[in-house]
């Protein structure tokens, strides 16, 4: 319940600002667009973010890859032979996979075009049959690498999507790329690894191929892509790094894909801080722009403000009533900037295809942060009103 | 001519030995140990020339400003002691306010002009309009109450500023000039409203150089160089 003299001031608040539109819509503007601004930083970064929640839902949260590690920085660390068969022992865990890293082949489309590869390397993968299986990942074209082809080492090689594109491969065409100076066919296209961006790059040979034309060693796998079932990614990836490497000098670390993927989305955050920081530029000059602009209202107010005195109002009524004219200024400048901002928001959604997220406390927040960035600013404006002596401003006599 | 001081009534409003003086290093006496007692069904004219202490007199008995020396009492109340905000107080209670420029608010309608000095004192908003509605028929513009002042003419404007002034049934009306802005023609009609103020609830205090306002006038209190030179009632005839 407001008491009637409450009720007064308001009135008389708004009356002073509806005396004076032009200068009130000035006022208006620093709140709304500093408000916008921040609403529309934040909304859009939570918008992408959102997309990218939705689409890791999606993709499952339960993709792990357990990888060796060696802390004596030995050049090219690997897993035990058998590391399939001991993560297959962890019982959470669903469908394995392995592949082993080749390093110091130069893939190129033809043998001429090897000067141009060297420098930018294709990443080769040798790999079992089930890749696509645990990725849950289809092909685009073609078939994987199937167990006759590993059984005979077939020189057959599946590449990733955007190796696909670079190399203008096109579907079902035969195709012979030149891996190490060895031609291998061109077998399949593995579809976009959302969860793992490294594998589109990769051309993927069997293991056997590996081995016979590129591995004077005992082939052994050094990653792991394994599927836990839902909700077990933690324990199991836990467990992996244990079962993995039990009773053997090996090392193993893991990685919950898609907890790497929203960690990767984090880098987000700093432009909506620097987009935020300026819309809190924004509202604190508009902050300014309400101290100037009402400033030099009660300058040309200062009649008005001696008759309101000698008809009895007191010193801190004049303040309060400037005072409450900042507070609405900032009240309707924040409302109008967090409309403002969420239609930002919303046309960024319809341009990029987002899930639209707007946070619930954001809008009271910006409405806040806009009411008191005025009552600050028109905290020196209603000081001076409320100083000024009747006896000077009316000219008596 | 009468002597005013025996009047045993409680005066609205007593000076007594009031100075007001300007300046720390040069002092300047706008006022010099005045005593005055202004009783109520007063109708009274202060006059003097430009420099008199007229002005000076007119914020000291409007409350509006505080002597150097001396005491004020407004209906029994000293003022001189009380802090700003009951002074404030006290004068929106007692004392009414008209001006030579009229010192309406510009984007305010008659009506809410008269309202603004009802404001605060926790009336219902119909309350105000209704008291503030009474005012204005009062002084004749009711039909003009929505009218906004640059709306009317600088009679009707005078008008409107003494309807503010009664609204809020002060026991001191105090005009400063109040014909100094208007053309004869409605000078005589807001002469003639003040006229009719009349009462003896009421004190009615016109500050003025103009003697023919003055002439109008029960009581004439004559000032020169800060001091009170002579006081006198109108012979009746």
């Amino acid at each position: 319940m407001i008491s009637r003299n409450t009720r007064d001031l308001i009135s008389v608040a708004f009356g002073g600002l509806l005396a004076r539109k032009v200068r009130t819509i000035l006022l208006l503007m620093g709140p709304v667009i500093g408000v916008a601004a921040i609403v529309a930083a934040v909304g859009l970064t939570d918008s992408a973010k959102g997309d990218l929640k939705a689409k890791v839902a999606q993709l499952g949260t339960n993709l792990i890859e357990a990888k060796a590690a060696s802390s004596f920085g030995s050049q090219n660390p690997t897993l035990p032979k058998d590391a399939v068969r001991r993560a297959e022992q962890v019982e959470t865990v669903e469908k394995v996979a392995s592949v082993v890293q080749l390093t110091d082949i130069i893939v190129s489309p033809y043998p001429q075009a090897k000067a141009k590869y060297e420098t930018t390397p294709i990443p080769v993968v040798g790999t079992d049959t089930r890749l696509p299986y645990v990725l849950e990942v289809p092909l685009t074209s073609g078939r994987w690498i199937s167990k006759a082809d590993n059984d005979n080492a077939v020189r057959a090689v599946v590449i990733g999507s955007g190796l696909s594109n670079e190399l203008g491969y096109l579907p079902g065409e035969s195709r012979t790329i030149d891996l190490g100076g060895k031609p291998y066919g061109v077998i399949g296209v593995l579809g976009k690894v959302e969860l793992d961006p490294s594998l589109d790059n990769a051309a993927f040979i069997s293991f056997a191929s590996a081995d016979a034309d590129f591995v004077k060693e005992d082939i052994l796998p050094t990653k792991l892509y394994v599927r836990s079932s839902d909700g077990t990614e933690q324990v199991t990836s836990d467990a992996l790094r244990v079962a993995i490497a039990l009773g053997g000098p090996k090392e193993v670390a893991t990685e919950i894909k898609a907890e790497a993927l929203e960690l990767a989305a984090q880098s987000d955050r700093q432009l909506q801080l620097i987009v935020a920081s300026m819309g809190l530029l924004a509202i604190i000059v508009g902050g300014i722009g309400i101290a100037n602009v009402m400033s030099i209202s009660v300058i040309q107010r200062s009649t008005e403000i001696g008759i309101r005195r000698a008809l009895g109002h007191t010193r801190r009524t004049i303040a309060q009533q400037f005072l409450l004219e900042a507070m609405v200024v900032g009240f309707i400048g924040g409302i109008l900037g967090v409309m403002l901002g969420a239609f930002a928001i919303l046309v960024g959604v319809w341009l990029s295809g987002w899930t639209f997220v707007l946070q619930t406390w954001i809008p009271p927040a910006g409405v806040l942060l806009a009411m008191v960035v005025s009552i600050v600013a028109g905290l020196y404006p209603a000081r001076r009103a409320a100083k000024l002596e009747p006896l000077e401003t009316l000219r008596l006599g | 001519m009468t002597e005013v001081s025996s009047d045993p009534r409680e005066p609205f409003l007593e000076l007594t030995d009031v100075s007001r003086v300007y300046g720390d290093e040069v002092k300047v006496f706008a006022l010099r140990e005045v005593s005055l007692r202004i009783m109520p069904g007063d109708f009274m004219a202060i006059v003097g020339p430009s420099g008199s202490g007229k002005s000076t007199m007119l914020g000291l008995l409007g409350c509006l400003d505080l002597p150097t020396t001396g005491s004020i009492k407004i209906a029994g109340e000293e003022i001189t002691t009380l802090d700003d905000a009951s002074r404030t107080r006290l004068r929106g209670r007692t004392i009414g306010f008209v001006f030579q420029q009229f010192h309406l608010i510009a984007h305010l309608s008659a009506l809410g002009n008269v309202e603004t000095a009802l404001l605060y004192r926790g009336l219902k908003p119909a309350e105000r309009r209704e008291k503030a509605m009474d005012a204005l028929e009062r002084v004749g513009l009711g039909p003009r109450h929505d009218h906004r002042p640059v709306q009317l003419s600088g009679g009707e404007q005078q008008r409107v500023a003494i309807a503010r002034s009664l609204v809020t049934d002060p026991i001191i009306v105090l005009a400063d000039e109040p014909t100094g802005a208007l053309d004869s023609s409605n000078a005589e009609n807001v002469m003639q409203i003040f006229e009719s103020l009349r009462s003896n609830e009421r004190a009615v205090v016109l500050v003025t150089h103009d003697q023919g306002v003055a002439g109008r006038a029960d009581r004439k209190v004559s000032m020169r160089d800060g001091e009170i030179v002579a006081d006198e009632y109108k012979v009746l005839s």
